[in-house]
C-alpha cells in the first residue's frame, strides 16, 4: 500500500521536474542529448529516467523560446552532434524559478520539517 | 520580432509578381474567351501563392497560421491582391467580363475573415509564447 501510493505520487511529482534537471545539468556545461540523459540520470541518482526523444522534443521547444542555444561539435564516429547550453534567458529563467520554488526547502521551519 | 521582416517584403515582393500575371492571364484568357485556361492560371496562381508563403512565413517562424506570422502574411496577401486588382481596373486592364464590383465584394467579404483571423489572434497571443501554448512548454 504504501509502496504504490509512493510511486503513485513520485510519478505525478517526477512529471514536471524535467525542465529542472535539463537545466541543471545544462548549467554545469554543455552536453549533447545522451550526455544530459546520462547527466539527468547521475544527478538525480536514478530517479528521473529521460527518453532521448522526449528530450530531443524539449530541447526543440527550448531553443525556439531561446532558453538554450547550441554548436555542433564532433561526434564519435558518426555525424557531428549538437551540444546544447543554457543562453542567459535560460540562466535567469533558472535562477528565478530556483529562487522561488527550492530555495525555500532550504530555510527554516521547512528545513527542520524536512530533516526531521 | 520585426512587423515587417525581409521575409514578409520577399513574400510581398513576389505575391505582386504572381498577382500581375494571374491579372495578366486572366483578363487576357477572357478576352480570347478560353475559359477552361482559367481554371489552370487560378490553380497555379494559388499552388504559387501557398508555396511561397510557406517557405518564407517558416523561415519568420510561423508554424501556426493563425499566430503572429499567420496574420502578417495574411493581411500582406489581402493589401497586395486588393492592391494590384484596384490599380488594374483603375488603368483600365480589366477585360470586357470583368468587374471591379466582384473585387470590391471580395475585399469586402475577405475583410470580415481578416477580422475574424485577428480576433483569434488576440485570444491566442495571451494564451501562448511564440506560438507555442504556455501549458505545454513545460510538459
Amino acid at each position: 500500500m504504501k509502496e504504490d501510493l509512493l510511486a503513485a505520487w513520485e510519478e505525478t511529482y517526477k512529471k514536471g521536474q524535467l525542465t529542472l534537471w535539463i537545466f541543471l545539468s545544462l548549467k554545469e556545461g554543455p552536453k549533447y542529448v545522451t550526455e544530459l540523459q546520462e547527466s539527468i540520470h547521475l544527478f538525480s541518482k536514478g530517479t528521473i529516467r529521460a527518453e532521448e526523444q522526449s528530450l530531443y522534443r524539449t530541447l526543440r521547444k527550448f531553443y525556439h523560446l531561446k532558453m538554450v542555444d547550441f554548436s555542433t561539435g564532433k561526434g564519435y564516429k558518426g555525424p557531428d552532434r549538437k551540444y546544447y547550453q543554457l543562453t542567459p534567458l535560460g540562466e535567469a529563467l533558472l535562477k528565478s524559478f530556483v529562487e522561488r520554488n527550492i530555495l525555500l526547502f532550504f530555510e527554516e521551519p521547512l528545513k527542520a520539517l524536512l530533516l526531521s | 520580432m520585426k512587423i515587417i521582416s525581409k521575409n514578409l517584403l520577399l513574400f510581398a515582393a513576389l505575391l505582386f509578381v504572381y498577382t500581375v500575371l494571374f491579372r495578366f492571364g486572366l483578363s487576357s484568357l477572357l478576352t480570347a474567351e478560353k475559359y477552361i485556361w482559367l481554371w489552370v492560371i487560378a490553380f497555379l496562381y494559388g499552388a504559387a501563392i501557398f508555396a511561397t508563403a510557406w517557405m518564407t512565413g517558416r523561415r519568420d517562424g510561423m508554424e501556426n497560421f493563425l499566430f503572429d506570422a499567420g496574420l502578417r502574411w495574411s493581411l500582406t496577401t489581402f493589401l497586395v491582391w486588393g492592391g494590384v486588382s484596384e490599380a488594374w481596373f483603375l488603368l483600365g486592364l480589366g477585360a470586357r467580363q470583368e468587374s471591379i464590383r466582384v473585387v470590391h465584394i471580395t475585399l469586402l467579404i475577405w475583410s470580415g475573415f481578416l477580422v475574424l483571423h485577428f480576433i483569434l489572434f488576440l485570444v491566442l497571443r495571451k494564451r501562448t509564447i511564440k506560438g507555442i501554448y504556455k501549458s505545454d512548454i513545460f510538459k
